[in-house]
């Protein structure tokens, strides 16, 4: 007997408002259908009326747990745009809020995949320990959330000593506390029964239906933006492209992990190589007229925006492509033929951010109202034209 | 004079007062050990150290607006917590607390209790099947069939592990095999098998962690009890607290030598072991993810049953040697 | 594989102290340089409307009491503001200022619109500010 259940768009195992349509028969799933739409806020439009320092907060509120990842995209498609260079102090501050905010939001999704899988006690001892990184997050940029330590040309706080110094000791428990969790989390039998092998995804899937982040990395593509088109400083510290071969939610949960322990070792070396100097440089209010694609690891994958300036205060456009839209063709893929107790556990570790991907996918002409479909090949020609200077480090094999 | 003290074993101990306040307490209990187990604070207002709360909770759903879905079979519906609620009130007085005499079987004692007893623990999950069947939601109607499906794979191994000790005492009324090994301590180890499998079955039959499958909150929202809400699900909640507590009681008389000594210090007794019994069903509650569905079955029938059968030869072997 | 792998993490846990704080009771401390709400120094303020141009929340409101008298009103709407700090940042004589009050609910969103009337000041700026804010 096969009937449909609907998973959302309110549903204990989401945290935000998505359609999951499931044709189920008994406890198998046979189809799976993503309804998408009920959570849009009209932030393209919106950053069209509002000025690029205003931009950046509106950037950072696309998403509350990736909103560091979105305005340093943003900001450095901005300071491409108004060709200017943030000092290397600014820099450094910035990709060590980045890596901060990788690791809470690691832990973030470590929490929530016990507590997907009815695992309560190893979601409370996670995300006892993730707050120490809110800690620290909240001590650098005087907010837990929503950091707002990024400006157009730097950054807007910097560092002393004493913070130096916290951001260490912390980080020391931290990691025990990870190679704690990596241990616990690869033999508690029945978390790992849970984890192992549900929700697999090949590795010619994973790079045909475009998936990013670890959802890829865990399928055996060692692709990430930190190193095949380094931003920031990325291209100074060093640090590896962890990846796992199983591709399921254990190898998704394996990869997360030890990217947190490349954080922390990113973070320390940040901290210790940390250049002086001052940390913004004034910009200019209006760019010139030119169009840019930031690229930007996020701690879910890729994330795009697309900026163009027509040399007024405000933008002209704004496109934001979100890692998660990136990874819910491959969520539908893993779904099929999985149990319907699995649901909560597979769509969760893509780690969707529902609210960052609500967005049109297609491309529709604001003045003339024509839609179209950009096609990845043009797309790739685009990156080609507009950042040019970073060549990328490894030639990866595009899927289509 | 006994038809008094036949009133007050039904209404007040171990009856129905007793009973709401002792389960409550022991849901209490459960709940701050897990939060504590968890590093967090756990009910903590309503009364001292929130001794109150699942009292509170009771009363608080009780006066909530009750739903009965328009297409549920109303009668079913709102019948079933009420039977539930009697089913398992009843089962916990065929536990020999107080009130019955070892060589003069009565209705609360007799010969052959223990099987009532097992049997009065399964109608639960049938009412559970009911209560999801009836509601005709879909998260319901899942959590139905998963009762059911679970209900296949821990019944065998509980019955046989309840049973093999039942075997080794030559008896099937609980107050005897409570005095059986009362006698001889040392033969409580034998059934030491027995007792893990029973603790985990009782897990699964009480629908925690690891087996807390017919409701998992994140797959099925409510499961059984999706389309619950106010009187009825409060009496639903009381009746897993009351179940909780026969189900330990029921392994304490069985595998710890039952509540001896009067009144008071059966009760003390009574208190103290089924406070153990909880204290690891918590902890495997704590310790463990949920598992699926077929994961509860394969692993009851591959390992559970088998060690059942196991304990079960165990004990005939040591009854061979001790006569 | 191990059998409960968690046991020893979770006794040793037991009688501990918890990790959580009683809320509304016990508070935990705020760091310093916590983005509470802004507020406004009004004898430092020159009426340059960089706060008002920057602020993304269009949370503050400046407007002309009488021009004869150069007085302005400045309405810091709190029910908007994103606390970002970002008029601190734009401010080029430092008359913004940011608390770390972070228990502002109200029942009446008007209940948290703060309002200074005030005549402005003749003020050097003191610094360039910090970003780019200034009038290019």
């Amino acid at each position: 007997m096969n009937f449909q259940i609907p998973i959302g768009p309110q549903h204990p195992a989401l945290k935000e408002p998505i359609g999951l349509r499931i044709t189920v028969d008994g406890e198998i799933i046979r189809e799976a259908d993503l309804r998408l739409g009920y959570n849009h806020r009209g932030i393209e439009k919106l950053a069209e009326s509002k000025t690029w320092i205003q931009n950046i907060y509106l950037m950072e509120r696309i998403c509350g747990i990736c909103s560091h990842s979105h305005t340093t995209c943003y900001v450095q498609g901005v300071e491409k745009l108004m060709e200017i260079q943030a000092p290397k102090r600014g820099l450094y501050i910035r990709t060590l809020v980045a890596e901060l905010e990788r690791i809470h939001s690691h832990l973030l999704w470590l929490g929530v995949a016990g507590h997907e899988a009815g695992f309560d006690s190893f979601f409370m001892y996670v995300w006892r320990d993730r707050e120490i990184v809110m800690d620290i997050l909240e001590i650098i940029s005087g907010n837990r959330v929503h950091y707002a330590i990024n400006t157009i040309g730097g950054v807007r706080r910097d560092l002393d000593e004493l913070q130096v110094k916290n951001i260490l000791d912390s980080l020391s428990v931290l990691r025990k506390r990870s190679e704690y969790y990596l241990n616990l989390g690869t033999t508690e039998p029945s978390f790992v029964a849970r984890l192992a092998g549900v929700g697999y995804l090949s590795k010619e899937d994973a790079l045909a239906l475009c998936a990013v982040g670890p959802t890829l990395r865990a399928s055996g593509v060692p692709m990430d933006v930190r190193k095949d088109d380094p931003y920031a400083v990325y291209d100074e510290v060093p640090f590896e492209v962890c990846t796992a071969d199983t591709g399921d939610v254990l190898g998704r949960t394996v990869v997360r992990i030890k990217e947190l322990f490349q954080s922390y070792n990113i973070i320390e070396y940040l901290l210790k190589n940390l250049p002086t100097g001052p940390i913004a440089v004034r910009a200019p209010r209006r760019p010139k007229s030119n169009e840019v694609v930031s690229r930007y690891e996020a701690p879910r994958g890729e994330n795009i925006h697309y900026i163009k300036s027509n040399g007024t205060e405000k933008p002209e456009r704004l496109k934001v492509r979100a890692p998660t839209l990136g990874n819910y063709a491959a969520t539908i893929k893993m779904l099929k033929n999985g149990f319907i107790a699995d649901v909560p556990l597979i769509f969760a570790a893509i780690d969707p951010c529902i609210c960052c991907a609500e967005r049109a996918v297609a491309i529709v002409d604001a003045r003339t109202g024509q839609e179209k479909i950009v096609s990845t090949s043009s797309l790739k020609q685009l990156k080609q034209n507009v950042s040019p200077n970073k060549e990328r480090k490894r030639e990866v094999v595009w899927p289509l | 004079m006994a038809t008094v003290r036949t009133l007050v074993y039904l209404f007040i101990y171990p009856g129905l007062l007793f009973i709401f306040i002792y389960s409550t307490f022991c849901e209490w209990y459960d709940r701050k050990l897990y939060a504590r187990l968890q590093n967090r604070m756990g009910p903590t207002h309503t009364g001292r150290g929130g001794i109150l709360q699942p009292i509170a909770d009771f009363f608080k759903l009780m006066s909530k607006e009750d739903i009965v879905p328009e297409r549920a079979d109303k009668g079913m519906f709102s019948a079933l917590p009420a039977f539930g609620l009697a089913i398992v009130s009843t089962a916990m007085l065929l536990i020999p607390v107080w009130n019955y005499q070892l060589s003069q079987p009565s209705l609360i004692s007799f010969n052959g209790d223990l099987i009532v007893l097992l049997y009065l623990l399964t109608l639960p999950t049938f009412i559970f099947f009911l209560a999801g069947w009836s509601s005709t939601n879909l998260f319901s109607t899942i959590g139905a069939t998963r009762v059911l499906t679970m209900l296949f794979g821990y019944e065998v191994p509980l019955f046989l592990a309840v049973l093999s000790p039942a075997i080794l005492a030559n008896s099937w009324r609980l107050a005897e095999i409570a005095a059986f090994y009362r006698q001889r301590p040392w033969l409580m180890l034998v059934n030491l098998l027995g007792f893990v499998i029973a603790l985990i079955s009782v897990q699964a039959k009480l629908e925690r962690t690891p087996f807390d499958i017919p409701h998992a909150e994140t797959e099925i929202v409510g499961g059984t009890f999706t389309e619950y809400s106010g009187k009825k699900l409060a009496l639903f909640r009381l009746m897993l607290d009351v179940e909780l507590v026969v189900a330990s009681a029921l392994l304490a008389t069985v595998f710890l030598g039952g509540f001896p000594g009067g009144f008071w210090l059966g009760l003390l007794n009574f208190i103290i072991k089924t406070l153990v019994v909880i204290f690891i069903l918590s902890l495997i509650r704590a310790t463990t993810s949920r598992i699926r569905v077929d994961q509860v079955v394969s692993f009851s029938w591959r390992y559970l049953a088998p060690l059942a059968v196991l304990q079960l030869l165990i004990v005939i072997l040591v009854k061979g040697l001790i006569s | 594989m191990k059998i409960g792998a968690f046991i020893p993490e979770l006794l040793r846990h037991l009688a501990k102290k918890p990790a959580t704080v009683d809320y509304p009771f016990k508070k935990l401390e705020v760091p310093k340089g916590f983005r509470g709400s802004p507020y406004l120094k009004p004898e430092l303020c020159i009426v340059c409307r960089a706060c008002e141009r920057d602020c993304p929340a269009e949370a503050i409101e400046i407007t002309s009491l009488s021009e004869a008298e150069k007085k302005f009103r400045m309405i810091i709407h709190n029910d908007r503001c994103v606390h970002c700090a970002q008029c601190v940042d734009s401010c080029p004589t430092g008359a913004m200022l940011i608390d770390t009050r972070f228990e502002i609910a109200d029942y009446d969103r008007h209940n948290l619109k703060m309002q200074w009337d005030y005549i402005r000041a003749v003020v050097k700026p003191k610094s360039e500010p910090k970003s780019d804010q200034a009038k290019s």
